[in-house]
């Protein structure tokens, strides 16, 4: 039984300001309730399917082709519920500490499978898998809500790319079209546009009707674009920067995350050589701002300047992108001080 | 043309009573279209154990009439005569249970004379596990006009039609089966109504064997089958668009990681079931892996495919289609990355097979590859492909001198490779 009081600290503690959680079927979920994942739940498993979302077996909409030279990225993925360890090193690695108490919750994630969702083609991990396509290629993305127990339609609403409003993902109530709103059990097809103002790297993220708490729960990834031919990074990582809050894990304790993990050696260890092309994807994944810095590097930004500490808000990327040129073993964490004391942090290890 | 122009005309005329004729016959519910499902019951509901002596009930189908929703029917081991009915939503999520780690010990016996062992009929989600049913008349298990169910630790012998059977329905899951000795198809999906957002049938680890067609999948949608073996059928899996049925052709289905070998079993030599002379069973070409008879999306990949001594993979358009002539055109269907011929060790006749029809067709990435229709191995394109394919008279008419027991006589024989607690069956004896 969780401290309930404790739990509300912990959390008005790290989160000042936001007065409620999300609003589903039109209530609100307020943050100093301590059920509010389950009341959220309760209120989006009675979400009516709107009839513009209705599974019509003869509804036929537009879909995009590849450009000529372009071709379908063709994704299987499902989102389903999983037991979820914060840290499963039960350590601190930069601070070389235990991380004591709870830190397993349920958490909701997107998951790559093979196609016709025979069997896994990957572990459900937060972030779901990185999605990458070309300027004029489509990307096809089989949607499954497997989560089953969850009992509520979720969705898969992408960043960057084209798309018309049935494959926008979202739920909007009497107005939500044929991909806002993908019941359990039921599958449906996205197909995006990667245009030339698609190239960059982008999230994608729950927008069912209760996409707020699925979102902090860990549905979410990224896509990335490419000009045609472009040369990948020789290193690529995304980094999602965010918060576990108590209302979305039930745990008695704030994390402060990246990726769904705390604390060094928890989060990624990102491997680099000197001479390699390296690019970090950072983007953030809940209600505050970070930003993001990693030690001993510099690189541009879009408008050419050089920073080490750019800022990243909700949903927003930014990418460090570097050639390797100072071996060691660096730190790169979110420089709110709040955050990165808290375990938003990793190792970024290069070698000589 | 006049072979082809002839083989055509049999062809038609053959299937005048059609397998799905034979599934509508009068004793068989009318399709009805599968609308919501019927939201779970909340509790675990009640559970009804039903034996031979010593409980409250004796038939199975006197607990499922006790039943409501969500409720259990548990059976003890033993033979009951019987052909149980669940209908209607009222007995939706029922749960009929007999021994799952040993389904031959409770028997549903149909002696010849009843229809079905088991019929679901408009009850969604309803799991039906560990019960043998042999000699029914029509299928072993049937499901129709539902949303949802599922068949796992079953076995279905010596039918009149179908093993397991799900019929005009949506979603839903076959798992760790077996089927045997059915007069058509061991297992069946057929009728899939087109959805926008479909929910998907899993079709996972089942056996299915002796049977004229291991899978049929007369108009299916949105099937998966996976990690399943087909062997010693006439024929593997025929995905197939018919008239006879509502909403041809076979869409957006996957047959991914499954073991299709030996299969040349000529049934029509002889079988411990009713030999047909007509409808599909009748005309499949015997010797034969895969067969996708018209489609759309659908995709081959990843399995092992051996020993049958027609074609391991063969591609034709609608032939037997006359009323829906939308659907006749093979489009987007992919083959890939399958291996041929156990390396080398266990040769299929030849192992790729298509008519050039249609559109977006393409294969790719497939081993073993050595003996195609048409030999050249023109109307093969090569994946990802996208246009036209090469339409090839030639390879049509090939294709279509080989159906039924005639393709026997154009087998290229190879020894089979010994597998261990597996027997080639070619020709049936008592």
């Amino acid at each position: 039984m969780p401290d309930r009081s404790t739990t509300r600290r912990s959390f008005f503690g790290l989160s000042a300001g936001a007065a409620f959680l999300c609003t589903i079927g039109g209530q609100e979920v307020r943050l100093d309730d301590p059920d509010a994942a389950r009341k959220a739940d309760v209120l989006a498993a009675q979400v009516e399917r709107p009839p513009g979302a209705a599974p019509q077996d003869a509804l036929t909409f537009p879909t995009p082709e590849p450009q000529p030279g372009g071709r379908k990225r063709e994704y299987w993925i499902q989102a389903r519920t999983r037991g979820w360890d914060v840290a499963p090193t039960g350590r601190d690695d930069w601070h070389g500490r235990p991380i004591p108490g709870k830190r397993n919750f349920r958490a909701l994630v997107y998951q790559l499978m093979k196609p016709g969702f025979a069997a896994p083609n990957g572990p459900p991990l937060m972030p779901g898998p990185t999605l990458y396509a070309e300027v004029g290629d489509t990307l096809v993305v089989h949607f499954r809500n497997a989560a089953t127990t969850l009992g509520q339609a979720l969705t898969l609403h992408p960043h960057g790319v084209r798309y018309t409003p049935d494959y926008d993902g979202v739920y909007l109530g009497e107005h939500t079209r044929v991909g806002g709103f993908i019941a359990p059990g039921e599958e449906f097809t996205y197909t995006w546009e990667a245009t030339p103002d698609s190239v960059g790297v982008w999230p994608y993220h729950d927008h069912g009707p209760n996409h707020t708490l699925n979102t902090f729960r860990g549905a979410f990834g990224a896509i990335v674009i490419r000009e045609r031919g472009a040369k990948p990074p020789d290193v690529e990582q995304v980094l999602f920067l965010h918060q576990l809050l108590p209302p979305v894990t039930e745990l008695p304790r704030a994390f402060q995350a990246i990726n769904g993990r705390t604390a060094a050696g928890n989060t990624p260890t990102i491997q680099s050589r000197v001479g390699q092309d390296v690019a970090l994807h950072v983007i953030g994944m809940d209600n505050n701002f970070h930003d993001f810095h990693i030690h001993g590097h510099r690189w541009k930004d879009a408008a050419g300047a050089f920073v080490d500490t750019p800022t990243v808000g909700p949903n927003e990327t930014i990418t460090a992108r570097f050639v390797e040129d100072n071996p060691g073993r660096w730190l790169y964490h979110c420089h709110v001080f709040s955050h990165q004391d808290a375990g938003m942090a990793g190792w970024y290890m290069a070698s000589p | 043309m006049r072979i082809r122009t002839a083989a055509v005309a049999a062809l038609a005329a053959g299937l005048l009573i059609p397998a799905g004729a034979l599934a509508q016959a009068p004793s068989y519910p009318e399709p009805a279209n599968p609308g919501k499902v019927v939201p779970k019951p909340k509790g675990k509901g009640k559970t009804r154990t039903v034996c031979k002596k010593g409980c409250k009930f004796k038939t199975i189908q006197s607990a499922v009439n006790r039943s409501k929703a969500g409720d259990t029917v548990k059976v003890k081991r033993g033979t009951y005569r019987e052909a149980v009915k669940i209908t209607g939503p009222k007995k939706s999520y029922l749960k009929l249970v007999g021994t799952p780690k040993s389904p031959g010990r409770v028997v549903l016996e149909g002696a010849d004379k009843k229809t079905n062992g088991v019929l679901v009929n408009g009850a969604d989600e309803v799991t039906v596990r560990g019960i043998k049913a042999q000699n029914y008349t029509s299928n072993g298990f049937f499901f129709v006009n539902v949303v949802g169910y599922t068949a796992q630790n079953l076995i279905a012998a010596k039918t009149g039609v179908y093993g397991i059977y799900a019929f005009n329905s949506k979603g839903g899951t076959m798992r760790d089966s077996e089927a045997y000795y059915n007069n058509d198809a061991g297992f069946y999906i057929g009728q899939t109504p087109a959805q926008v957002k479909p929910i998907r049938s899993i079709v996972d680890n089942i056996d299915s064997w002796g049977n004229p067609l291991g899978w049929s999948g007369t108009n299916m949608r949105y099937v998966t089958i996976t990690n399943s073996r087909f062997y010693n059928n006439a024929a593997g899996l025929i995905p197939n668009a018919l008239d006879s049925e509502k909403f041809p052709p076979a869409e957006d289905n996957i047959i991914r990681g499954n073991e299709i070998f030996w299969n040349n079993f000529d049934f029509h030599k002889g079988a411990p079931f009713k030999i047909a002379t007509e409808g599909t069973s009748a005309l499949a070409p015997v010797g034969t892996g895969i067969l996708l008879l018209a489609g759309r999306r659908n995709i081959v990949e990843d399995n092992e495919i051996y020993g049958n001594w027609g074609i391991g993979v063969a591609l034709v358009q609608g032939i037997l289609l006359e009323k829906n002539p939308q659907a006749v055109d093979l489009v987007g269907n992919e083959v890939r990355n399958n291996r041929f011929g156990l390396d080398g060790t266990d040769l299929n006749g030849r192992e790729l097979a298509y008519s050039g029809n249609g559109s977006g067709n393409c294969f790719g990435g497939n081993t073993g590859v050595s003996v195609t229709i048409p030999a050249d191995g023109s109307t093969l394109a090569p994946c990802p492909f996208t246009g036209a394919n090469t339409p090839n008279d030639g390879a049509l008419g090939e294709m279509l001198s080989l159906a039924g027991e005639a393709s026997v006589a154009a087998w290229k024989r190879h020894p089979h490779v010994a597998k261990a607690g597996f027997e080639p069956l070619e020709l049936y004896t008592p």
